[in-house]
């Protein structure tokens, strides 16, 4: 559950740079004859949202509407108690509250006259509330629409690259010292809770699994702002022999990204580091971008034949699946440029201030 | 979200066949009453519950569903596949497969031989299309209808089993608010409470928290996330703190002040621990959630008070817990029976013009002789340091 920092801070993100989000969306309506964007999220999910307004869903669901003209407005089931805390923290004046979306988007849009609606990225929305909207919004043409905003967020832009190095920083070093020699799987995930959310994250994903030979396959996932950041470590072990050879794929596979490289190029980088791994566990080798993390990129589609888009914050994972089932798991946030990639989650990483 | 192994001492290690049987019983008697012949348990990130309820396991799936068949072994499916190991491990079902939710050939494969007449399918209020239209693809003749009631329903009245569970939770809430206290002082930021929070609950094995917080004077008006704004002498900290521990939450609400403690501040704690009071007196088996909400309504309203327990001012008199944080809302009108072994949080939490918002409550369960708080914090006004 959200309960990490949550700010509107200009100096991070200048006014200026949030409008011109709005606007590009705005244009892309207009090219493609849409007259209203609705976008959907929840607490687990609203990245899009955040993205165009920097408003968290800290509980339940919501929908953005972007007309092609004019000024967000949010929709909420949430009581206006809370309304002004959202227009602290976010660029948002216009918020409505009511008992179902139904409702809700018929008062705001009003009868249609044949205009046209689209469900952005439609394809994750709730069934039952695209139903809903549907149904309530009489005169309307209703269509579904590709993820425009999701689309607009696969590069950082140069404010989000700062914060993203500042996050990525902030986590590196967090999770080198949660990997340390002695602790237990608990208290590794305590101190990685109190060392991203006192360093201001608004969410923590932390996760920390025996593996076998007693190492701990230590996952942290870490929202700074709205943007993600992730990294992966072994702790313990011995004298296990499999734990170096996946950080050597990890590596590897770093080593090998760049923009246009695929995950199948990335898992024959790692192979060699990979064949050191014990016979019957099997390896995978993917990259996840930052914008998809709120869903670990399980709701995204990323084939194997996938070029690294340059300019993208990426997460590059190495796991390792034993034959008990368990799994372990080193990985790495990094920077895809034409030349390479630069991994800003390493413990020696310099935070940005 | 975040879940660990550190089981030890913390009470999820064996599974318990008969808790399991229990349920999975409960739910098929439920079925066959609505003319169900299967069951799809389906969770998102943020209401997992019910997956919970047939697997006992933590998962971190985007996507993670329980398939209960009329009769024959439960099954589960994740988009994570680590989320396998989990499952199993904790024995309670063991066919479990890993899906693709672009393609998620395993669970619609099973579904396409089991062939329901009549699906039910908890939170099928929020099954995201891309999965929904899978199933109705895979099941062109079926009627597909929601069981998130069901499943409310079948969670409400809590075994005893699961009432220890939650009696485990206190250890976790009483270090999570004694964490809170020691920390506030004048110019920490809010953010900086959550943290030590945080990292009190998960050294004792916390999976999650849900937790709300505001501080300031008498002009707070409601609790949110954390901002960056820093404590001063005099202010009232306020929370609803809410760690999860072995799949079950439990819920305490208290204010700290900052140093020594208003007039003020000391009215409106005493006029909000009457509510409390009166509301857990109300409590006994077949008592509505109306009736708890109105016992508490009633002290404010006979001070003077009523109008701040309108929705412009609080939203609920409390909520049920369990294996989801927020359940059978507490309010007027809600006729809901809270029958024995139902757990709930009283908590009257609302603006007054006495010191403004104040947050106060404790979960009860209903038992034959009243309510039984399941916390050991003591209800009282906390005075923090001014160091």
């Amino acid at each position: 559950m959200k309960r990490g920092l949550v700010v509107l801070d200009p100096a991070e993100i200048p006014e200026r740079e949030w409008r011109e989000r709005v606007t590009a969306l705005q244009r892309r309506l207009a090219d493609g004859g849409i007259d209203v964007a609705l976008i959907y999220g929840d607490v687990s999910r609203s990245d899009d949202i955040a993205y165009l307004t920097n408003l968290c869903i800290y509980w339940n669901e919501g929908i953005l509407a972007v007309p092609a003209q004019g000024e967000p407005v949010f929709l909420t089931k949430l009581s206006p108690r809370v309304f002004g805390w959202m227009r602290l923290v976010s660029t948002l004046s216009e918020i409505r509250s009511g008992r179902n979306f139904g409702e809700l988007a018929a008062k705001e849009l009003g009868a249609g006259t044949g205009g046209t609606v689209a469900l952005l990225d439609s394809g994750l929305w709730p069934a039952a509330v695209a139903d809903e909207i549907r149904d309530a919004l009489a005169g309307w043409n209703v269509t579904e629409a590709d993820a425009l905003a999701r689309e607009a967020r696969l590069v950082p832009s140069g404010p989000e690259l700062a914060l993203l190095r500042q996050g990525a920083g902030l986590l590196g070093r967090t999770v080198a010292g949660a990997a340390a020699d002695g602790l237990s799987p608990s208290d590794r995930v305590a101190a990685v809770e109190r060392g991203l959310r006192d360093a201001g994250f608004l969410d923590v994903l932390a996760t920390a699994h025996d593996g076998p030979d007693g190492v701990t396959s230590l996952r942290v996932t870490g929202q700074y702002r709205y943007l993600w950041v992730h990294a992966s470590r072994l702790a313990g072990g011995g004298q296990a022999a499999w734990p170096a050879a996946l950080r050597r794929a990890s590596d590897a596979a770093v080593a090998a990204a760049r923009a246009g490289t695929t995950a199948a190029r990335l898992t024959e980088a790692a192979r060699p580091a990979l064949d050191a791994l014990p016979a019957d566990a099997v390896a995978d080798v993917r990259w996840v971008h930052q914008a998809d993390m709120a869903t670990g990129g399980e709701y995204a589609a990323y084939p194997a034949d996938l070029p690294l888009p340059p300019g993208s914050a990426v997460v590059i994972t190495v796991e390792a699946a034993f034959p008990d089932g368990r799994h372990a798991a080193v990985a790495e946030t990094v920077l895809v440029g034409a030349d390479g990639a630069e991994r800003i989650t390493g413990a020696g990483v310099e935070v940005p201030r | 979200m975040t879940d660990h192994d550190g089981r030890a001492g913390t009470g999820a290690a064996d599974p318990d066949t008969a808790e399991r049987d229990l349920r999975q019983r409960k739910v098929r008697d439920a079925m066959a009453a609505q003319g169900l012949d299967a069951l799809l348990a389906f969770a998102p990130p943020w209401r997992r519950e019910n997956v919970r309820y047939f697997t006992d396991a933590p998962v971190t799936g985007t996507a993670t569903f329980a398939l209960v068949p009329a009769d024959g072994p439960v099954s589960a499916y994740s988009t994570r596949p680590a989320d396998l190991h989990a499952i199993a491990a904790h024995g309670w079902v063991t066919d479990c497969a890993a899906i693709d939710a672009h393609a998620p050939a395993a669970l619609t494969g099973r579904l396409g031989d089991l062939r329901p007449a009549r699906l039910g399918v908890a939170h099928y209020e929020l099954l995201p299309r891309l999965l929904a239209d899978q199933l109705r693809a895979v099941l062109p003749g079926t009627e597909i209808v929601s069981a998130t009631r069901l499943m409310d329903g079948a969670r409400l009245v809590k075994s005893d089993w699961e009432i220890d569970r939650m009696r485990r939770v206190d250890a976790a809430v009483a270090a999570g608010w004694q964490a809170f206290v020691d920390v506030v002082e004048p110019g920490l930021p809010e953010y900086a409470i959550v943290a030590a929070v945080e990292a009190a609950i998960k050294g004792l094995g916390a999976e999650d928290n849900f937790m709300l917080i505001a501080s300031g004077g008498d002009e707070v008006r409601g609790m949110t996330a954390p901002s960056p704004r820093v404590l001063e002498r005099g202010d009232m900290v306020r929370t609803e703190l809410t760690p999860q521990l072995n799949g079950y939450w439990l819920q305490i609400c208290r204010s700290v002040t900052v140093g020594a403690a208003s007039d003020a501040q000391r009215r409106s704690f005493d006029l909000f621990n009457e509510a409390v009071e009166a509301g857990m007196a109300a409590v006994r088996p077949g008592v509505t959630a109306h009736d708890v909400a109105r016992a508490q309504n009633d002290v404010f309203r006979a001070r003077g008070y009523g109008e701040y327990c309108t929705s412009q001012y609080t939203r609920v008199r409390g909520h049920g817990h369990g294996l989801h944080l927020d359940e059978t809302p507490i309010i007027e009108g809600n006729e809901t029976e809270l029958p024995e072994n139902a757990v709930f949080i009283i908590h009257p939490n609302t603006y007054t013009p006495i010191a403004g918002y104040h947050v106060l409550g404790d979960p009860v369960r209903v038992t034959p002789a009243g309510a039984e708080v399941l916390i050991s914090t003591e209800r009282k006004l906390f005075e923090g340091a001014t160091r």
